[in-house]
């Protein structure tokens, strides 16, 4: 990792996440606008800016308590300054060499090896870790394993993922309901209504394509985005411990012991250090490139 | 014709002045982070130097033998906090550092020191702190080198001679104590 281009990365990752936010937000406004014009043609407009409002406002919300949600969510509690001085200690000295304030540190009940990062921005960023994680990796791994979730935090990775977490799930929900109006003949009755307008055909293929693509290809980028993400997190943690072997013997330990049955929600899955839930479609929509890859990357450093 | 060669000249001058304001920032930030990765270390310094007292009360008691190594960290505390530039601190620093170590091996041979709650929490306290400095100082020189990078190539080389802001900042040393394995006399 070249030290000059970091900086270049950060802003790149900026830039990533107003154009991925932007397509998503351009999916789920036209999903929206297809679907009004076929069944409330008059108010079309005006359901298409509710919906616009609708997502700034979860947005917004998202990005102010996004961090409490997915704590609360996975159970997280605080670290105790006595029995877990040492993450404690990691944590404020690796912010220290990242040049970030330091994260507030929680510990999350799990026998599996994981961790995560949340919050708007370092100022307000958080990382937990498991107590698997605390009780199976030594010192030196433990750091490998916070110097890349302190990563996450310094290139506002975290930012970015609470934002496309929020925008993924509305277009699923979205799509999901489009493709239940179509189902259950909501469209039909207006069809023979509306004979005569011409184009509706058209729409109503289209709003279809749209209900059943746009949670597909949105998270499609979401995965491929968190994958390269995941690299230069993984980078990133090497540039501040100095010591590659550490992460890469910590994920190497991830590889053997967890079974990837952390039991949490897919909304937030891709947070994690390592996928904390597995299954067949991972290939496609894996948020984390595969274990032995980062591996072979880090050892290559 | 007039008009074209005009425009493309406001053009030039806008991206010029527009150059010379992001090189202006851009060297001015990364100059006020050395600044402000100094004052991480120097945070980290003090919380040491707030210990020391409270170790020596500590340690006081058991090592009766070793007056001279809690003097050496006395000693070197107080000179570290009259300390008043840089280079000196960080060379106090160095040598409390090093006089910690040394009472920090010494007390290997007092059984009932290291069984002392008080004396456990302290030695991770400090050792949490050493580790901080460390890293403190790593961010130090990464910032440094960020800065040094940027005023001596080009183009940022131009710019940094328009500011006056030619001289490159100095590392800072890893010092020998910490290279080399502590020494224990007895």
């Amino acid at each position: 990792m070249q030290r000059t281009s970091f900086y270049d990365q950060i802003s790149r990752n900026k830039r990533d996440s107003l154009i991925l936010t932007i397509f998503i937000v351009a999916l789920v406004v036209a999903l929206v606008y297809v679907t009004a014009r076929i069944l409330l043609p008059e108010f079309a407009l005006f359901l298409s800016v509710f919906a616009i409002l609708l997502m700034l406002a979860q947005v917004q919300i998202s990005y102010n308590y996004g961090d409490q949600i997915v704590l609360r969510a996975t159970n997280a509690r605080p670290a105790d300054p006595v029995s877990n001085v040492y993450l404690i200690n990691s944590v404020e000295g690796l912010s220290l060499a990242a040049g970030i304030p330091a994260p507030s540190v929680y510990v999350v009940e799990s026998n599996e090896i994981n961790a995560f990062a949340v919050g708007k921005d370092p100022e307000h960023a958080s990382i937990a870790v498991t107590t698997g994680a605390l009780a199976h990796l030594n010192r030196t791994e433990l750091e490998g394993v916070v110097g890349h979730e302190i990563s996450h935090v310094k290139n506002f990775d975290v930012r970015f993922m609470t934002l496309v977490a929020v925008l993924v799930g509305l277009a699923a929900i979205l799509g999901h309901m489009l493709l239940r109006m179509y189902w259950y003949g909501g469209v039909r009755t207006r069809r023979d209504e509306r004979k005569r307008e011409g184009g509706l055909n058209i729409l109503i293929l289209a709003g279809l394509v749209l209900a059943i693509l746009a949670p597909i290809a949105s998270r499609l980028v979401q995965a491929f985005i968190s994958r390269r993400r995941e690299f230069l997190a993984d980078a990133s943690s090497v540039q501040l411990t100095r010591y590659s072997e550490g992460l890469a013997s910590a994920l190497e330990k991830i590889k053997n012991f967890n079974r990837g049955k952390m039991d949490v929600s897919d909304a937030i899955s891709h947070l994690f250090i390592s996928d904390p839930n597995r299954n067949p479609l991972d290939e496609l929509f894996a948020t984390h490139p595969p274990l032995e890859e980062r591996i072979k990357v880090l050892r290559a450093m | 014709m007039i008009w074209l060669a005009g425009s493309v000249l406001v053009i030039i001058v806008i991206i010029a002045v527009a150059l010379v304001f992001a090189y202006y920032n851009r060297i001015t930030v990364l100059s006020n982070r050395i600044d402000n990765a100094w004052s991480q270390i120097d945070v980290q310094l003090k919380k040491r130097a707030d210990l020391v007292p409270n170790l020596v009360e500590t340690v006081k008691g058991y090592m009766k033998h070793e007056q001279k190594a809690i003097e050496m960290v006395t000693q070197a505390r107080e000179r570290m906090l009259g300390a008043s530039s840089l280079k000196e601190r960080m060379d106090a620093g160095n040598a409390l550092a090093g006089a910690l170590k040394t009472i920090f091996a010494l007390a290997e041979n007092y059984p009932a020191l290291r069984a002392s709650e008080n004396f456990k929490l302290l030695q991770e306290q400090l050792d949490g702190i050493e580790s901080k400095i460390a890293y403190a100082r790593q961010f130090y020189n990464d910032s440094v080198l960020s800065y040094n990078n940027m005023i001596s190539t080009l183009p940022g080389r131009w710019f940094a001679g328009l500011m006056g802001r030619t001289q490159q900042r100095p590392y800072l040393e890893i010092p020998e104590a910490e290279r080399a394995p502590v020494k224990v006399t007895f």
